[in-house]
């Protein structure tokens, strides 16, 4: 297996169709694993181990569809829907495929299929089966594969997309899959909801106290993570320097440009826009103030209207006596 | 990236036990097991929620606990893909409102959503109603999935308020009262895609009715919200004819896993994204509409003024409500332009100002806007 793909196409892949994935495996696996679970659970804690070995020696593995944009030399995989593997033709279920493709045509006009997804450790040998038979619908398909096992160590996303080239080996031209890279993408409301049940912020409006605390604590976790990772680069440098590691000039061509994009934006344009949007968050602020200075005031008017009623209705009571 | 990583953990766990959110419903019977190891055991309980029990939701369908008593449904439990696919779905249809329809299942008084779909209908920018062919849709979508080991039935049915708050209007009464006669149990789940961009968390509702004809018993006061002028209407005369149900979440071991590592990576776009940007269209309505209750409070204060003594003190105490209402709503939408702000200016001084400070120490490094320029 080659180890990257030449084809220059970049993936952009949303969290979404990894939670999709995600879920379709916990639900076979959970359907096909629980009347034994539940009565190990009944049972003496002996037999607790006896589930485990086996969902371990046959982990369910399950077919989809990914569907999306391509755009240009961009590939960005949207959502991703359940399929059927059919054991008599190794291939997916055709009928099935189509099926779903209609439905999903109707709510999803703008996404086309792009490939499919399974789990599993690594691309199998009869995955190419699979793979081929998708090409009348699009003729180059990609293959995400998710793996299921969860290893803590491991500190990047076990999914792996492929794509397929034509290489020959042994005089015989033939398709093998090799790696791609890709980026994560989310629009911002994604982002909110996998921040949502990633970090499990409060989902009453909560005080605005805790608002902010969650709010900051957002961008400290994302400033920290910035930080550990300039920090790898910046030791890396440095042995580097030392002579620890061989000196890679490649490497340092690419640290330099990304160091060499700050500041970021330094504009006359954007010192203008920014300084304009900071006004009009203070006014805003301003407004709120006074509407609260207003309201703060009409009630202490209210306030003083009845006791000056109270008071005047009583004098004139002690008047009629 | 290790310290990171367990401090990550460290509050994620606070907010869990904060604010209720259990990973999974962890049965009893696990809990007392003592000698397998407590990662498997905790995994196999956790993602006991997702195995379907056909013979017992039958059973469930067939007792009908919930003719007897309109308020039977307290809880709401949320997958986190069902969570996922909606806020997506609704998002994508922008100002217009978007449906679809929600899988699941029953548990005692709370119910289940475990997944979503969408559902091809057009919506407008007010209103939103199935059609024919949705159903036709809907059984086709149904019976494809579960043939893909999607074994849950429709529990509920979702829908995009865009811009103006979580709650029922006259036509989503209807509708939802309509389903609860035929098609229980039935759920209601409003979301609105502008407010969740705008103020950074997700803006969800789940609402079932009352019977008609039920009078609900002394409502404890459902949480405070915004509401548009133009709807407030519509708001008023509905909200008593149905009740919310308290939403919590849920996530598999494998989401945990995958959720985790997700961060990794995405990261960069929690300091990529401003708030202030997309929303700016979201915020001047707001303030205008503000404007807008503002002069009506106005005229109203004025007609009082009047006649202090001749207005009863009962809508003398709805006035000022009205006003404090006003205010809650401004400060509202101050708290979110200043959260906004703020993660602009502190990437202002992270990204930009690393020449500065550099190149004289003089020159104050932090950004001076008031000033004028």
């Amino acid at each position: 297996m080659a180890s990257s793909s030449s084809s220059g196409l970049t993936f952009k892949l949303h969290p979404l169709v990894i939670l999709n994935i995600s879920d379709h495996y916990t639900r076979v696996k959970s359907q096909s694993q629980p009347p034994l679970l539940l009565s190990s659970t009944h049972a003496s804690n002996g037999g607790d181990s006896a589930p485990a070995t086996t969902s371990s020696s046959s982990p369910p593995r399950v077919f989809g569809c990914v569907i999306g944009v391509q755009r240009g030399r961009t590939v960005e995989i949207f959502n991703s829907f359940e399929l059927l593997y059919d054991p008599s033709t190794q291939s997916l279920d055709r009928s099935f495929l189509e099926k779903k493709q209609e439905l999903y045509k109707k709510v999803f006009p703008n996404f086309y299929i792009l490939g499919w997804y399974s789990t599993g450790s690594d691309a199998e040998e009869s995955d190419m089966h699979i793979h081929k038979a998708l090409m009348d619908i699009n003729e180059s398909p990609v293959y995400v594969l998710l793996n299921p096992s969860i290893n803590h160590a491991q500190k990047d996303l076990p999914v792996t997309i492929y794509e397929s080239e034509l290489h020959v080996i042994d005089g015989i031209p033939q398709l093998i899959f090799v790696h791609a890279s890709y980026t994560i993408e989310t629009v911002e409301a994604e982002r909110i909801s996998v921040d949502h049940v990633a970090h499990l912020k409060p989902s009453d409006g909560g005080s605005a106290a805790t608002q902010l605390a969650a709010h900051l604590t957002g961008i400290h976790s994302a400033i920290k993570m910035l930080n550990s990772r300039i920090r790898v680069l910046h030791q890396h440098l440095l042995s580097m320097q030392k002579g620890d590691v061989p000196c890679e000039n490649s490497l340092l061509r690419q640290v330099s440009s990304l160091l060499r994009r700050l500041p970021a934006i330094e504009s006359e344009k954007f010192q203008d826009d920014f300084l304009m949007e900071y006004n009009d968050t203070l006014l805003v602020t301003y407004l709120a103030m006074l509407t609260n200075c207003s309201s703060t005031t009409n009630e202490l008017v209210e306030k003083f209207n009845t006791a000056y009623d109270r008071h005047s209705r009583r004098g004139g009571r002690t008047a009629f006596i | 990236m290790d310290p990171s990583y367990s401090s990550s953990d460290i509050a994620r766990q606070t907010w869990e036990l904060e604010n209720n959110i259990v990973q999974m419903e962890a049965p009893s019977l696990a809990a007392t097991s003592t000698s397998p190891p407590s990662s498997t055991a905790t995994e196999a309980s956790s993602d006991m929620i997702f195995f379907y029990d056909e013979a017992a939701q039958t059973k469930f369908q067939n007792e009908k606990p919930w003719a007897h008593d309109p308020h039977y449904f307290k809880r709401v439990k949320i997958s986190a893909l069902a969570l996922l696919k909606m806020v997506v779905h609704a998002r994508s249809g922008g100002t217009i409102e978007v449906m679809g329809l929600m899988q699941g299942k029953t548990d005692g008084d709370a119910i289940i959503v475990m997944d979503a779909f969408a559902l091809p209908v057009e919506g407008t920018e007010t209103r939103v109603n199935a059609q024919a062919d949705a159903y036709e849709y809907m059984v086709d979508y149904s019976q494809t999935n579960k043939q893909a080991g999607r074994l849950e039935n429709v529990v509920g049915w979702y829908h995009s308020h865009p811009g103006y708050g979580c709650w029922l209007s006259g036509i989503d009464v209807s509708t939802q009262m309509l389903n609860q006669q035929y098609q229980e149990p039935f759920l209601a789940v409003v979301i609105d895609p502008t407010r969740t961009v705008s103020a950074g968390k997700v803006e969800i509702g789940a609402f079932r009715t009352y019977p008609e004809g039920y009078k609900p018993p002394d409502e404890p006061v459902s949480e405070y919200q915004t509401i548009p002028l133009n709807k407030i209407e519509d708001f008023g005369v509905h909200c008593k004819q149905y009740y919310a149900l308290d939403i919590t979440y849920f996530k598999s071991s494998l989401d945990c896993h995958l959720l985790d590592l997700l961060w990794n990576k995405y990261w960069v776009n929690t300091l990529s994204s401003s708030p202030l940007l997309g929303n700016g269209d979201y915020v001047a309505g707001q303030i205008s509409d503000l404007a807008e209750k503002l002069e009506q409070a106005e005229n109203q204060l004025a007609h009082t003024r009047f006649g202090p003594l001749m207005a009863p003190p009962q809508r003398k105490k709805e006035e000022e409500s009205q006003l404090a209402k006003i205010t809650r709503d401004s400060a509202k939408i101050t708290v979110e332009q200043v959260h906004g702000l703020m993660s602009q200016v502190i990437k202002d001084i992270l990204f930009n100002t690393v020449r500065q400070s550099s190149r004289s120490q003089t020159e104050s490094s932090g950004p001076e806007p008031m000033v004028e320029t």
